[in-house]
């Protein structure tokens, strides 16, 4: 390092300088302000709401005083379903891409086709799910018309997460499974696959977040009833999920407490995703030390 | 291994023999020196069929959407079979912004213009904060700091629309209306874009982080070592470098905005005959009426409208070919994404 700088900035930059960094500074910290005036807000609205009737009743069509039991469970179910029906097909083509396309052509049309897909707004699936699996496959609005949309969504989450995962597997490893005379299946299903493991575990949490998020696909598909039995693990019946509810009751209007029936379950669905991401991280701190 | 068998001398080199080490692993050894059992290598040969199928599963879903909406959406234009409703000129429908369903009038332009207004409007916000903070945190935040915003954007790109939705509902409506508008309703572009920005932001500043960190360390010391403040090495070097990609961040951004329906159709109001009402509120300035009149795109028309009308009606099968045309400006950004990445590799 140099004892004194030769140059120095004219005045002006030097203050511009640093009025910049100060605002950036606020910039960062404005998105932090933003997030926690949100979480805080969304709980504040919905903690008076939150108690275990509401979370344990069943919701009213036009009276006060409705809980989100079912909510509840057709949330959950349809993500495992959606993830049931996505993960293989999510894992084969991703497994496809990284092992076996190669570096030419078809690789590049194939991630052409995963990011289109991925960048379909979840409205446009709706309207397919809503034309092919709703109408023509005469489904109607239930359980299995959901599920099979909402996988729609995810696979091409899961195809790019394993496809990452996968290149990320040390030649290495794989070098000494060749060389111990495994064939390229046996590789891929016993090395490279449990290696990539947590990584795609960490993607598959992930997409579970973002399929119980999930509402324009489910209010076309799945629709905006509920089963009046519980719990009802048919595939034919309607199952409203807590991100539907929430939409519904305020859009429809005719529930008297509908205002504090939409902050409890946005309340609830906030609790979930930040333990989902609280999961997220702690898979991920795993990962780490073991690649360590 | 002593008592290897001796077929393995046969085998290829090893690769990690520095000369071999750049040549595709698939290259090495194709045959193994014992043979496995039958059925593992009818496995071996005819399982990536299996994971072909499912990678042109993916191919056949493109072209399966773009199918059924056409199919669906052509049933407004053409006198297909089943379609006994009015059918429509291309003309009447792109061309115009008369929008009255009731007596068959179907313009779709105030759509078209309420999603270029709000998705232009958002992008104005989130787009050089998205990028700002993607300089900050590449090149100027501590390392906490950095930990801290990348949660921080997980988070807020985890929360889901309706959430958004309802927070625009219940808190920022009635705050935006008593604080500014002494009390009128404040639904409209300005809060639906506002909270399109948040939702977009954590698309812009990833990747626009990623853009600014693989920027090669070089030019930065070499714009200090000419005796610029750190900013100025941002303005004048970093951010020009980064170009071709922040221009990539902010196309994608735009293409999530212009896809998202339940958080925009909760705040904006759903009003198709926006442009109407904003040219009769004359007591107000232009802005604040392009601002704060209740307006519609067309996500939100979509989702207002699919459960009311009947399928096979005119009314209905517009909304699908409203949907195609949603998917086809998807694709128009994936393909523009594309071209900016082929002229940064150039």
């Amino acid at each position: 390092m140099p004892a004194a700088i030769s140059y120095r900035p004219r005045r002006l930059s030097r203050v511009t300088d640093r009025v910049m960094r100060l605002a950036l500074w606020g910039l960062a910290l404005a998105f932090i302000a933003v997030l926690a005036a949100f979480v805080g807000a969304i709980l504040k609205q919905g903690w008076p709401v939150l108690n275990l009737g509401f979370l344990t009743r069943m919701p009213e069509t036009l009276d006060a005083g409705g809980g989100i039991k079912p909510e509840i469970f057709n949330s959950l179910y349809l993500v495992a379903l959606s993830l049931a029906i996505s993960l293989p097909i999510g894992l084969g083509a991703g497994i496809y891409m990284a092992e076996y396309a190669g570096q030419g052509r078809i690789l590049r049309f194939l991630r052409l086709c995963i990011e289109t897909l991925a960048a379909t707004p979840s409205i446009v699936l709706a309207l397919f799910g809503m034309i092919v699996f709703v109408q023509m496959m005469g489904w109607s609005f239930s359980i299995r018309s959901g599920a099979v949309t909402l996988a729609l969504l995810n696979i091409p989450v899961i195809t790019r997460v394993t496809e990452v995962s996968l290149l990320g597997v040390p030649r290495e490893l794989k070098e000494a499974s060749y060389g111990l005379g495994a064939t390229r299946l046996q590789t891929i299903l016993k090395v490279a696959l449990p290696y990539a493991a947590t990584g795609i575990l960490t993607g598959l949490v992930l997409t579970a977040g973002r399929a119980f998020g999930e509402s324009a696909i489910l209010v076309f598909t799945a629709g905006t009833n509920t089963s009046q039995t519980f719990p009802d693990f048919r595939l034919t019946v309607p199952g409203e999920t807590l991100s539907v509810h929430l939409w519904y009751v305020t859009s429809d209007g005719t529930l008297p407490d509908a205002r504090e029936i939409a902050a409890g379950t946005a309340a609830v669905m906030i609790v979930v995703l930040l333990v989902l991401n609280l999961s997220v991280r702690l898979l991920d701190r795993f990962i780490r030390r073991r690649t360590r | 291994m002593p008592d290897a068998p001796d077929t393995l001398l046969d085998a290829p080199p090893c690769a990690s023999d520095p000369a071999r080490e750049d040549l595709p692993l698939e290259t090495l050894p194709k045959e193994p020196a014992f043979r496995h059992s039958r059925l593992q290598r009818l496995a071996d040969r005819w399982s990536h069929l299996l994971f072909l199928a499912c990678g042109l599963l993916v191919v056949a879903l493109i072209g399966g959407i773009l199918y059924f909406l056409a199919a669906r959406g052509a049933g407004a234009f053409l006198p297909l079979a089943g379609n006994t409703d009015k059918v429509l000129t291309l003309r009447e429908v792109f061309l115009s912004a008369d929008w009255d369903p009731n007596s068959g009038k179907f313009g779709i332009l105030p759509f078209i213009a309420g999603s270029l207004s709000v998705t232009g409007l958002a992008l104005l916000i989130a787009a050089p904060a998205g990028i700002l903070t993607g300089v900050f945190i590449a090149k100027m935040a501590p390392g906490w700091m950095k930990t801290l915003m990348r949660q921080v954007m997980d988070l807020l790109v985890g929360i889901p629309s309706v959430v958004y939705g309802i927070f625009g509902l219940m808190v920022v409506l009635p705050w935006v209306s008593g604080k500014w508008l002494s009390d009128s309703p404040a639904a409209g572009f300005a809060v639906s874009a506002a909270i399109l920005a948040v939702m977009i932001v954590p698309t812009i500043v990833s990747l626009s982080t990623d853009a600014f960190e693989s920027l090669p360390l070089s030019l930065e010391e070499g714009s200090q070592a000419l005796g610029s403040t750190r900013w100025q090495a941002i303005w004048h070097v970093l951010i020009p470098a980064a170009r071709p990609r922040l221009l990539t961040a902010t196309v994608l951004g735009l293409g999530r905005a212009i896809g998202e329906a339940m958080a925009i159709q909760m705040v904006i109001g759903n009003n198709p005959q926006w442009i109407a009402l904003m040219r009769g509120a004359t007591d107000q300035t232009p802005i604040l009426r392009f601002l704060f009149t209740p307006a519609a795109t067309l996500t939100t028309e979509l989702v207002q409208e699919l459960p009311n009308t009947a399928a096979g009606s005119t009314w209905n099968n517009l909304l699908f070919a409203m949907g195609l045309l949603l998917y086809l400006m998807t694709m128009g950004i994936i393909l523009a994404t594309r071209r900016l990445g082929r002229q940064r590799n150039a």
